[in-house]
């Protein structure tokens, strides 16, 4: 199955924050009112109702000039994805297109992908239930996976009315990204592509025009040591360690009733539960 | 491929129809076709290319490309394989000319009294002999392009005179008209009717079906003509005019029963 990437040029990106709208509009997620931030940043950061979030950066460049930059920040899909590691309930997966999708049905809420995700997208969002209980499930881009389905662009790449965003093959927009890299840097000399390794690639690879630290992006992002160690190791073992635990209780069940067969300690009212 | 009513099926048979098409116009020579434009009258009279056209027909290649059809078809439907039977034996060459030239004029009285004689059934000539015609004409539309800008009015496509039903958008959001039988396309404005002109945007409407983001059907209150407009822009990949149109066949369904038509109607005046 082909692979896709959402390509992101930051340098083509005027901040009109149609893809925010195309976003929330195609998605059905309410709008959020903010505080002012002190500049024309609408959200901090992304939300469980947000799902991509213009940043407007004011950046002193090499020279002393103000460059305003800006960036379409959302979930980047990464090939080894935190957040799929860490999630107990198996709740996160990567679909056929390398989306990574939250099954909202599996998720618990328990908030462990929030924590461990490198790019901090993924939040919780809260719900009550008509009994009034409180519950909470995690919510992120999905890269408008049921659009992809129908062979549809992202909604944000569809609206992207500056060419900032294109939606293709992988190595295609890859390839596009490094030749962008090399037209831009005779205005940029920190332009690089951002598609970083430690998480295995990434399924939205951007063109930035500054180091990652600018766009306050990890400058290598890695899979926490934590998270490999609960997904690969301790999960498998826990599940065999449980293997072994129920085993040894149907092994006791089992010898239990035999033991009673023989009439052994058996009382009238059927074994030894404790009624 | 976007959810369509055409089944699964169906839509694999008609796109590889379309690639066998694509396969046998690489079979011609270029100069197979050779359209006219000189007459300019006949031209804006609305007069379509095809019809200026002197095109040599190629008997064995019409006989190849019949077989090859009837093989597809049969692949997909063993039933056909009795109806289907035959059909070759009665085409010798001096059929095979007219069956293209009846079917660049579209004369569906002549394939159902063509099938009625010999006893088939009625759709299997005019299907055999449009799906073979085509690679010529889209050979014509292919060397005429350049030359296409417009069309006229209520004459359909320039190269073929299919009716206008199909538009796409394109970058930029420019409205393209895509004919799906000649492949052969050209600019229109984004209000305006294809069919008698009318720019009012108090009578041009556009239906859209709920749930479906990339289509519309842009109507006129003046002809009652509609014309299906699809957003390719949002398309990960650009699929064909004809599989296009295909796959948006529930809006001509929809359109139809709302009472447009794809051609022009001339409504009474008091």
């Amino acid at each position: 199955m082909t692979k896709y990437v959402k390509y992101v040029d930051v340098t083509k990106c005027d901040g009109c924050r149609a893809c925010m709208v195309a976003c929330k509009n195609w998605n059905d997620l309410p709008a959020e009112p903010t505080e002012f931030l002190g500049s024309v940043q609408s959200h901090v950061k992304t939300t469980a109702d947000t799902w991509n979030v213009l940043q407007y950066i004011e950046h002193e460049n090499g020279k002393g000039d103000l460059e305003y930059l800006f960036r379409h920040s959302s979930c980047f899909h990464c090939t080894d994805a935190a957040c799929e590691k860490v999630c107990p309930e198996n709740a996160i997966s990567y679909t056929k297109y390398g989306s990574v999708v939250i099954d909202q049905d599996k998720c618990v809420g328990c908030g462990y992908c929030v924590q461990n995700c490198p790019f901090e997208v993924i939040s919780l969002k809260e719900y009550k239930d008509k009994n009034g209980k409180e519950y909470r499930k995690a919510h992120k881009c999905t890269m408008c996976t049921d659009r992809i389905d129908e062979g549809l662009q992202p909604a944000c790449v569809t609206t992207c009315h500056t060419g900032a965003m294109e939606f293709g093959n992988r190595e295609v927009m890859i390839q596009k990204a490094e030749k962008r890299v090399k037209e831009i840097q005779g205005r940029y000399p920190n332009a690089m592509v951002y598609n970083p390794e430690g998480v295995g690639g990434t399924h939205t690879v951007y063109v930035l025009a500054e180091k990652p630290s600018v766009y306050g992006l990890p400058e290598n992002p890695k899979v926490p040591t934590s998270a490999v160690a609960w997904k690969d190791y301790a999960q498998p073992i826990g599940k065999m360690m449980l293997g072994a635990t129920t085993m040894a209780l149907v092994g006791a069940f089992v010898t239990n009733k035999l033991f009673n067969k023989e009439g052994k300690g058996l009382d009238e009212n059927g074994g030894g539960s404790d009624e | 491929m976007i959810k369509s009513v055409v089944s699964k099926e169906y839509q694999d048979l008609q796109e590889e129809i379309v690639e066998l098409q694509k396969q046998w116009k690489l079979d011609l020579d270029p100069e197979a076709v050779r359209p006219s434009l000189e007459d300019q009258e006949a031209l804006n009279a609305g007069v379509p290319i095809a019809a200026l056209t002197v095109i040599d027909f190629k008997n064995s290649l019409f006989l190849q490309w019949i077989e090859e059809l009837i093989v597809t078809l049969e692949r997909y439907n063993p039933e056909l394989e009795t109806k289907l039977a035959g059909i070759i034996g009665l085409l010798d060459k001096e059929t095979a000319i007219r069956w293209m030239d009846e079917a660049r004029s579209f004369n569906q009285s002549y394939f159902a009294s063509f099938a009625s004689t010999h006893g088939i059934e009625e759709w299997i000539p005019q299907f055999l002999a449009e799906t073979t015609l085509r690679p010529y004409l889209q050979l014509i539309a292919e060397r005429v392009q350049g030359e296409i800008h417009h069309a006229v009015l209520g004459a359909g496509c320039p190269v073929c005179a299919e009716p206008e039903r199909l538009a796409v958008l394109e970058e930029e959001g420019k409205k393209v008209i895509h004919c799906p039988r000649c492949l052969a396309h050209w600019s229109a404005k984004r209000l305006e009717c294809a069919h008698c002109g009318n720019e009012d945007h108090k009578t041009i409407k556009f239906l859209t079906i709920e749930g479906d983001a990339v289509s519309q059907i842009q109507v006129c209150e003046q002809c009652n003509g509609y014309i299906k407009i699809i957003d390719t822009r949002q398309y990960i990949e650009k699929p064909s005019a004809a599989l296009l149109d295909l796959n948006s066949i529930h809006l001509d369904f929809v359109a139809q029963e709302n009472g447009y038509t794809a051609t022009r109607e001339e409504k009474l005046l008091n």
